[in-house]
């Protein structure tokens, strides 16, 4: 398939999640949501479900206004109103983790504003890495799946796990080597960000073929050269109208640290002899993220190094109102850029965002800063 | 323009509980000053953090939540948030934070000093943005971080997982400290801590309970102060002592018809939130006026910590406020709410608290049913003064005084 074909298809799944969700649920099987900003996606697949990521959307609010005061996140505030106005019929259950203080109240509110789906609580250790700690992932998994059982009357089996194990690594590689290959090829942002939203609403043996034959395409076409290389971080890039004044201004994404896109697949399930062992210590190997506890932020020095190893000019950070843990990782992260001489500019984002005029202003003085 | 004449205060009574609570808050700031310039190691401590630990241990730690408060409360608030604010921090982030990394790089305030740490010792029961507020200060300072995680329980019960997981992070946060510090562990002492911290938890739930007598024996808000000391000094002798005054003195008032809230007891309410500290004047005065005593709060359970044992010390630090599920913290306050006689509640909708916020709304609706009284919310904030509108508070809590009006009128018993 053509490199246009390609990503027209990316593009219309990214676009219409509910199509998706219909499709697999026209096929007789059942569909989980997935809260950000990590579940154990692989469980859920195991035992014959569809995950599917909800991060919000682009929308006003106002039923969840109920239950939110304004100054909670926008992610959590639409992702409560598309569950209250009835958008996520038909899936069997949401997966909701307490990795922040607001996914915290959206799964109790959840349980209130949207009594016909079932919440599932994933509560994660934040000292993750010892024995004990890893002990506590296990532990919490044992209870998602039997929260799922209960919620889907689907059974979940070891043997199946593994094989879903192998089929996320094979996922998390394909994405590492599109992002990387995306680097240097003309793809613009929105076709970059359409890559790995439609991730969230597809099969990942599915969305792994298809990105794979987008790279193998993707390589043979001329490098894209002359524009100002960035990396972005931040919870979420998805928005068009936001990385349609990337494209404009010739500002190309080389790498992310962004918690939708790359965060996700920077970290393999390990070989070990029991597969929920294996997903467990995944968890534990998990680094470099704002809800992830690290005293020593090694984020902020693998965000330099990222923009160094991509020969970037700069950081730009999409910083999602309201949202703690990033805004707290965001001082250290602009006094690490300035000390290794890149630019950066830190651009506050939400899903009610209308109007883009600040943000193309901020865009345009950052690339002139070179 | 005249000069502001003062009062004259009538000089405390040394023997009394709020002299006693008063003289202790201030000794934990002292105690630790002198600490310091002994050139021992000084750490800074989460509210609900474990404080056994340092006390057994015998480290002097103290507390930035409330100084926080201090400094809010007496005026600075707005000046240490812009503070950091200039540093790049967002003004959305939760205003106790803010002040406290203004002060981690003024190193002064003069509204409430205290020394810089050698050591922070965090806890997340009552909100992950510990975490990430310490990490700052330990990655700054460049100095260790003791990090106790305890999740928010989605469940109504403390897991046999859970407890676990938090009794090895216990361990873990001991051993680490006693390598940092050069500090022992005892058991026998331990023990005492324990059984002094029961003595302080029992007698300030036992005390806060008075509000059940009508009228109240004391003015709800005299809580807000004494809370310091749970805060601070709950595992220290004195503080027990101080403790079972405040009740013998709260069931003296009861037993002589006289109470702290002075004026006629019209109202009795629930308070929902941290304090409005730059605004505890107005708050307060906006309740008092109407008659209105707000007799209890969560933070009377919050920092009572009753257990027998190390486990049960674990399940405690879980079940705290912000650690909560929906259900049970309902379950928690809808028991004060009817144990206390209470005819309303005024919830805080706190800017800095995204947690205690969060599910808020929800769940002031499901206590308001189940005990039939109204409820009505502000805007405020615990720390930083711009986020408060006197004029929204005042029609509010007067919205709030009306229905109660009305419902007392309506109620053909006659029975609170």
């Amino acid at each position: 398939m053509a490199i246009d074909e390609l990503l027209a298809q990316f593009h219309e799944i990214a676009a219409s999640p509910r199509k998706q969700l219909g499709k697999y649920l026209a096929q007789g099987r059942k569909v989980v949501a997935c809260a950000p900003v990590y579940t154990p996606e692989e469980i859920i697949h195991s035992m014959g479900l569809v995950p599917m990521g909800v991060w919000g959307a682009e929308m006003e609010v106002h039923e969840a206004k109920k239950y939110y005061p304004a100054f909670i996140c926008s992610i959590m505030q639409t992702v409560l109103e598309l569950g209250i106005t009835g958008k996520f019929e038909g899936i069997s259950a949401i997966v909701i983790p307490s990795l922040c203080d607001s996914l915290k109240s959206l799964g109790q509110n959840w349980k209130y504003a949207v009594p016909g789906i079932p919440f599932i609580p994933m509560t994660y250790p934040q000292n993750r890495k010892p024995d004990y700690g890893v002990k506590f992932t296990k532990a919490s998994y044992e209870k998602v799946i039997s929260d799922l059982e209960i919620a889907t009357g689907a059974k979940f089996s070891e043997i199946l796990l593994a094989e879903s194990n192998r089929i996320y690594n094979e996922h998390n590689a394909a994405m590492r080597e599109f992002a990387e290959t995306a680097a240097d090829h003309a793809i613009t942002a929105v076709q970059r960000s359409d890559v790995f939203k439609s991730a969230w609403f597809m099969l990942k043996e599915e969305h792994t073929a298809l990105v794979r034959q987008l790279t193998a395409e993707l390589k043979k076409a001329p490098a894209d050269e002359g524009k100002v290389r960035v990396v972005t971080s931040g919870i979420l890039a998805d928005s068009p109208g936001l990385l349609e004044i990337f494209d404009k201004n010739g500002i190309k994404i080389v790498a992310d640290d962004v918690a939708q896109e790359s965060r996700q697949y920077r970290t393999d399930v390990p070989e070990k002899p029991n597969p929920l062992d294996a997903l467990a210590q995944k968890f534990a190997d998990m680094d470099n993220c704002s809800v992830l506890y690290d005293r020593d932020k090694k984020r902020v020095g693998f965000i330099v190094d990222l923009a160094q190893k991509h020969n970037a000019a700069g950081v730009i950070v999409l910083m999602t109102k309201f949202c703690d843990p990033e805004e707290f990782d965001y001082v250290p992260i602009k006094r690490a850029c300035d000390a290794a001489g890149l630019r950066n500019v830190n651009i506050e984002v939400d899903c009610q965002m209308v109007n883009y005029e600040q943000a193309g202003t901020m865009l345009q003085a950052f690339k002139e800063m070179g | 323009m005249g000069e502001e004449v003062k009062k004259k205060r009538p000089a405390p009574d040394p023997n009394s509980a709020k002299y006693k609570l008063g003289q202790i808050a201030a000794k934990a700031y002292s105690d630790c000053m002198e600490a310091k310039a002994r050139g021992e190691m000084v750490g800074w401590c989460a509210s609900n953090f474990p404080v056994e630990i340092p006390e057994t241990l015998g480290l002097s730690v103290c507390y930035p939540e409330n100084q926080a408060a201090a400094i809010a409360a007496r005026g600075g608030g707005e000046r240490m948030c812009s503070e950091s604010e200039g540093d790049g921090y967002s003004n959305d982030l939760c205003a106790y934070a803010r002040v406290s990394l203004a002060y981690m790089k003024l190193k002064d305030a003069p509204e409430q000093n205290m020394p810089m740490p050698d050591f922070v010792l965090c806890c997340n029961n009552i909100c992950n943005c510990m975490i990430k507020w310490y990490e700052n200060i330990a990655r700054e300072l460049d100095i260790p971080m003791i990090m106790i995680d305890i999740p928010f329980n989605p469940d109504y019960e403390v897991s046999d997982a859970e407890t676990e997981y938090i009794r090895a992070q216990f361990w873990g946060a001991i051993h680490q400290l006693e390598k940092i510090t050069g500090k022992k562990w005892s058991d026998e002492r331990y023990k005492e801590v324990m059984e002094i911290s029961g003595r302080s938890s029992r007698a300030w739930l036992a005390a806060t309970s008075c509000a059940k007598y009508l009228p109240s024996p004391f003015n709800g808000f005299d809580l807000l102060n004494h809370m310091a000391v749970m805060v601070t000094a709950r595992g220290k002798k004195e503080a027990a002592e101080a403790m079972e005054t405040l009740l013998k003195e709260y069931e003296d008032n009861h037993e002589k018809g006289d109470s702290t809230y002075h004026g006629e007891e019209k109202y009795r309410i629930m308070f929902e939130g941290i304090a409005c500290w730059p605004w505890l004047r107005v708050t307060s005065t906006g309740l008092k006026s109407r008659g209105i005593n707000m007799v209890t709060t969560i933070y009377a359970d919050a920092f009572g910590f009753i257990y027998d044992d190390f486990d049960g010390m674990c399940r405690a630090y879980a079940r705290v406020p912000n650690a909560m599920n929906l259900e049970l913290s309902r379950d928690k306050r809808i028991k004060l709410c009817k144990d206390n006689h209470v005819e309303g509640l005024l919830v805080h909708t706190n800017r800095s608290c995204k947690l205690w916020s969060g599910f808020m709304a929800e769940m002031s609706r499901q206590i308001g049913r189940a005990c039939d009284i109204p409820v009505v919310s502000f805007d405020g904030d615990q720390a930083d003064p711009r986020n408060f509108s006197e004029a929204q508070y005042d029609t509010r809590v007067q919205g709030l005084m009306e229905i109660m009006e009305a419902n007392k009128g309506g109620r053909s018993d006659g029975n609170r």
